[in-house]
């Protein structure tokens, strides 16, 4: 693939051409040039677009699609478009599917069927056999096909000795693990965070205290273990301020916060909307101010969209029995241009990926073009046309998103949205 | 005329005073209708009422259907054991089955909070809660406030102590918004495992002495513990649970004055309340039953005038 980005703004902190307005020559997918008003060779199709920006391409810790098993919700090809119509590159895929991806043939499968797409897919393994939570599924195995870490989804490993011996064995290959943090004796029947709104509406409360126990279960583990440990989607303040003290203690502990926990309070349940039923739960604007501060001081290492595609018919039911999650890819960028500044949105959406086992190349002369292209401005209203997935759950339709992504460019190949 | 701000009854917390007050006038007129020979008006001949019950009711079915039948409604009945709920169908189809019958008002109680704000959303009808879960039973609430304004003269200014299983309690939290919007005192007492953590934000005193509770109140509303809607037990015994917050009326006699027993029934005779507490004249558990009518006549009235402008 041969093109030329006319005019844009470069947003990458790590680049010699960082908030500079540039053309970019890109020649079988490698940047040839970086330069103020480049001339077409060779009659290379050019990019034009209003208030370009340029960054390196997003990452995505934790994506869920429906294939195979819940094509309904969402199939492999369509999601992969809805990645790349986000501005994300690479993205690793959960193996919450059915059957689900807890062997060496099931990420064979997802890396074959992913393969030749703009966007990067890096297959998560499940960690125990059919995430059941008993044994361990084969890691190593996975780990040769290509599984660049270890998760049953929203499922947390409730015996203790299963999540040490899972740090010590994975520890042998530098394999991630990765521990929903939420310890079920808790949660009980609880479906929503636990607090006054909670309270008004009658619905069964989730104690902040259910996550706190589990990460500090697991930090206890892994202090004892060595090994890597990655915790997905954090909620609470305390949370935060766990892991900053394992951090402090040199443990390898990443974790992760999904972006709907930083943008919602539990205040929006009042409408029992369950759009916003998801795990964990949305919690109070305490919570949300100490995920942010984490975020800044690097406590936090990465957001997340958490995108969970759910059909209507397991959403459009009493609260209570609805499915949990949001998608969350298409409002990525947008809701975190609420909170943060460009550079910040982007420093944040490129966090990660060498926990997961990507490279992350800087945009610069001769690196592969690994790129995601946006304009930083714009207020508009999130609603349903601007919806392409296939499932339409996102709790941030009707909420006021700033900025838009134009596409991405990635693996050679060109994904502009039309 | 004056007219609800709301068109459905979907919890206590959606109305104002002026919507009390204007069910509370109401229901006086109803109540001296039901004491007449011929209990019976015509003003709702052209409604079709269905009652659905998606969880055990007795009082609260019999009381709603009664109070229709009052008012010349026709009334169709459908609880959950009967249907094809059970056969999987969504609560959405269901109703718009029903409603599809030209129906114009559903009654609606079901164990999950919220489930009538749901409904209301996605079919075309009027909706009175009649419970739902562990969030609303605003007639109730309404009732039982009918009955301390009845007994008391007013409900402004008093002190209301709630006690029992607040955790699980539809009726002690629309009590407590009810109460609250007509300016009185409230309190909610048990044991901590069944009082809920962030309680005391709703503005409501929060006691685990039952004495001390009596002590400070004019009214004290008994709660029965809701044993099936407990995922574990929140207490060792029943017998355990009694000794601490049990009304028997040698404590009633021991405090420093007079106070209101309420039930919202059915009681456990013995362990909230003992019967010689139960059937004393400082008891009014059954004017609350007969109040019961009263008021969902108000509040069926109120609704259906809604629909036929």
């Amino acid at each position: 693939m041969n093109i030329l980005i006319k005019s844009a703004t470069i947003i990458d902190s790590k680049s010699d051409f960082n908030n500079a307005k540039q053309d970019i020559l890109i020649e079988n997918g490698t940047i040839l040039k970086i330069a103020k008003n480049i001339e077409t060779p060779n009659n290379y199709p050019e990019i034009t677009l209003d208030n370009l920006h340029v960054s390196p391409g997003w990452f995505d810790s934790s994506v869920s699609f429906g294939e195979p098993g819940f094509e309904e919700r969402e199939t492999i090809n369509n999601g992969l478009k809805v990645a790349a119509a986000s501005g994300f590159t690479t993205i690793a895929l959960n193996a919450n599917t059915n059957p689900v991806s807890d062997s060496n043939s099931h990420i064979t499968y997802v890396k074959t069927k992913t393969a030749n797409n703009a966007v990067t897919v890096l297959p998560i393994g499940a960690l125990t056999v059919g995430c059941k939570g008993e044994d361990l599924a084969e890691l190593y195995d996975m780990t040769t096909a290509g599984a660049v870490s270890f998760y049953d989804y929203k499922k947390p490993i409730s015996n203790p000795n299963l999540m040490k011996i899972a740090l010590q064995y994975a520890a042998n290959f530098n394999g991630l693990i990765q521990s929903f943090p939420q310890e079920n004796n808790l949660v009980g029947k609880g479906v929503v965070n636990e607090h006054i709104t909670s309270t008004k509406l009658g619905l069964k409360g989730i104690p902040a205290l259910a996550e706190e126990l589990q990460v500090a279960r697991d930090l206890f583990l892994l202090e004892y273990t060595g090994g890597k440990l990655h915790i997905p989607t954090i909620s609470s303040a305390k949370s935060v301020a766990l892991i900053k003290e394992a951090k402090k203690k040199k443990l390898d502990v990443t974790c992760s916060v999904a972006i709907h926990n930083l943008f919602f309070t539990d205040a929006v349940l009042t409408s029992f909307d369950s759009n916003f039923k998801v795990l964990p739960p949305l919690r109070t604007k305490t919570d949300i101010d100490a995920l942010i501060e984490g975020l800044n001081d690097g406590t936090i290492d990465m957001v997340t969209t958490d995108h969970m595609p759910i059909d209507i018919e397991e959403k459009k039911v009493e609260f209570d029995h609805a499915a949990y999650g949001s998608i969350g890819l298409e409002t990525a960028f947008g809701a975190l241009q609420t909170i943060f500044n460009t550079q910040k949105t982007v420093d944040i959406l490129t966090k990660g990926k060498q926990r997961f086992g990507a490279t992350s190349t800087a945009i610069n002369i001769g690196a592969h073009a690994n790129l995601t292209l946006f304009n930083p401005e714009g207020k508009y209203t999130f609603s349903n046309n601007n919806i392409i997935s296939t499932s339409k759950n996102s709790m941030f339709l009707n909420a006021t998103l700033k900025g838009t992504v134009y596409g991405i460019i990635a693996n050679n190949t060109l994904a502009i949205n039309q | 005329m004056s007219e609800l701000s709301v068109n459905h009854l979907l919890g206590i917390k959606y109305l104002n005073q002026k919507d009390i007050e204007l069910i509370f006038e109401t229901a006086d007129h109803f109540k001296e209708v039901i004491n007449r020979p011929i209990k019976k008006v015509p003003s709702l001949r052209d409604i079709t009422i269905a009652n659905l019950f998606f969880e055990n009711s007795t009082r609260t079915k019999l009381s709603f259907e009664l109070a229709e039948k009052r008012l010349s409604a026709d009334v169709i009945n459908f609880s959950s054991g009967q249907s094809s709920v059970k056969k999987g169908e969504t609560l959405i189809d269901t109703v718009n089955n029903i409603l599809s019958m030209k129906v114009d008002m559903v009654v609606m109680r079901h164990p999950n909070p919220g489930a009538g704000i749901f409904l209301s959303k996605h079919v075309k009808a009027s909706i009175v809660n009649a419970g739902d879960g562990a969030h609303e039973h605003p007639t109730q609430a309404l009732l039982d406030s009918y009955s301390i304004r009845e007994k008391l003269g007013d409900v402004a200014g008093k002190k209301v102590v709630i006690v029992g299983d607040i955790l699980h309690s539809r009726v002690a939290l629309s009590n407590i918004f009810a109460l609250q919007l007509q300016g009185a005192e409230v309190m909610v007492c048990g044991p901590k495992t069944l009082l809920p953590k962030y309680i005391s934000e709703l503005g409501v005193k929060v006691e685990t002495n039952l004495r001390k509770a009596l002590n400070w109140c004019d009214v004290a509303n008994m709660l029965r513990v809701q044993n099936e809607r407990m995922d574990i037990s929140y207490f060792p015994s029943t017998r355990e649970y009694t000794q601490q917050f049990g009304v028997n009326k040698a404590l009633l006699n021991s405090l420093n004055k007079e106070i209101t027993i309420m039930h919202p029934g059915p009681i456990n005779r013995g362990v909230e309340i003992t019967s010689d507490v139960a059937d004393s004249n400082q008891s009014i558990i059954l004017n609350q039953v007969e109040n019961g009518v009263a008021i969902r006549m108000a509040v069926i009235y109120l609704l259906a005038s809604k629909i036929k402008q």
